[in-house]
């Protein structure tokens, strides 16, 4: 059988632009096997069909697997593996009544986005004000340049993802409240 | 009744709605799943995902329990403040019925 591996990088709040890459690649005849390392989709030749893949993100559910993933196999869903935080579900659109997702409101898709925000980017938050930036206020009063500019260019870095973040999350909720 | 509780459920969501209505009687819940798309004529669908979420949200907020595990799935049933908040709902929604059979 013919394997292909592609690199194909994803950024925070992307996951429904990674469900529609899953879903086109199957559509193509390119079926999703795993996702490995950094940002490594394997995938595997078959017929191309028309397959809806979802990623949920609940850490709760990575801890109780046996009964979440009994959730979804209930409901038809194929359980396919977790990776940094997330989990990989897939559901054959000819075994659905309409258009189905893992999630059926708006609130709970909210609810996913806040759990991404707790698990992912509050932790980086708390390295950033009780490392980065304390360490680069510090250089520049010191007078230490070099280490001024290595730590300025992390800040710099590390506000440009978190203002990301924050306009992301905001368009998503605008566009789940419409 | 504290104000978070107050905050979340009244008034609530559609699938909180339906969760406590059918947790009046024990269930699991894809039992839960099942019974509203009987109950609903297939109008609505709750999916896995909302499902699971808003279970243990639930259960923390202490408006269901968990009772036992039978075969992976939790069974669940609703506390006393779940079926003081279902009664409230239920006025509203029965308010805003006969709001609309009365003429403006």
């Amino acid at each position: 059988m013919k394997t292909k591996r592609k690199f194909k990088y994803f950024s925070i709040f992307n996951h429904e632009k990674e469900q529609e890459y899953l879903s086109e690649m199957h559509r193509h005849g390119w079926k999703f096997v795993k996702v490995t390392g950094f940002c490594i989709y394997h995938f595997e030749e078959c017929e191309p069909e028309e397959v809806v893949y979802q990623l949920d993100y609940n850490q709760e559910g990575i801890k109780n697997k046996d009964e979440y993933v009994k959730m979804f196999n209930d409901c038809g869903w194929e359980y396919l593996q977790d990776y940094v935080g997330y989990s990989y579900f897939r559901k054959p659109a000819d075994e659905m009544n309409d258009n189905e997702e893992i999630f059926c409101d708006d609130s709970s898709r909210l609810e996913m986005m806040r759990r991404v925000i707790r698990g992912k980017v509050l932790p980086i938050g708390v390295i950033f004000f009780c490392c980065l930036l304390p360490q680069f206020i510090d250089s520049l009063d010191d007078g230490e340049y070099v280490w001024a500019i290595v730590s300025g260019i992390l800040v710099a870095i590390y506000s440009g993802f978190f203002a990301r973040c924050v306009v992301k999350y905001f368009a998503y909720k605008k566009k789940t409240e419409k | 009744m504290d104000q978070h509780i107050r905050k979340v459920y009244i008034p609530m969501t559609e699938t909180a709605f339906y969760i406590l209505f059918c947790l009046q009687k024990p269930n699991h819940g894809y039992g839960i799943v099942q019974t509203v798309e009987r109950l609903t004529e297939g109008r609505v669908r709750l999916a896995p995902g909302t499902m699971y979420g808003s279970l243990s949200k639930m259960e923390k907020d202490g408006v269901i329990e968990f009772i036992r595990e039978e075969d992976k799935r939790k069974i669940y049933v609703i506390t006393e403040l779940g079926d003081e908040i279902l009664k409230i709902e239920l006025e509203r929604i029965k308010r805003i019925y006969k709001i609309t059979q009365e003429e403006i």
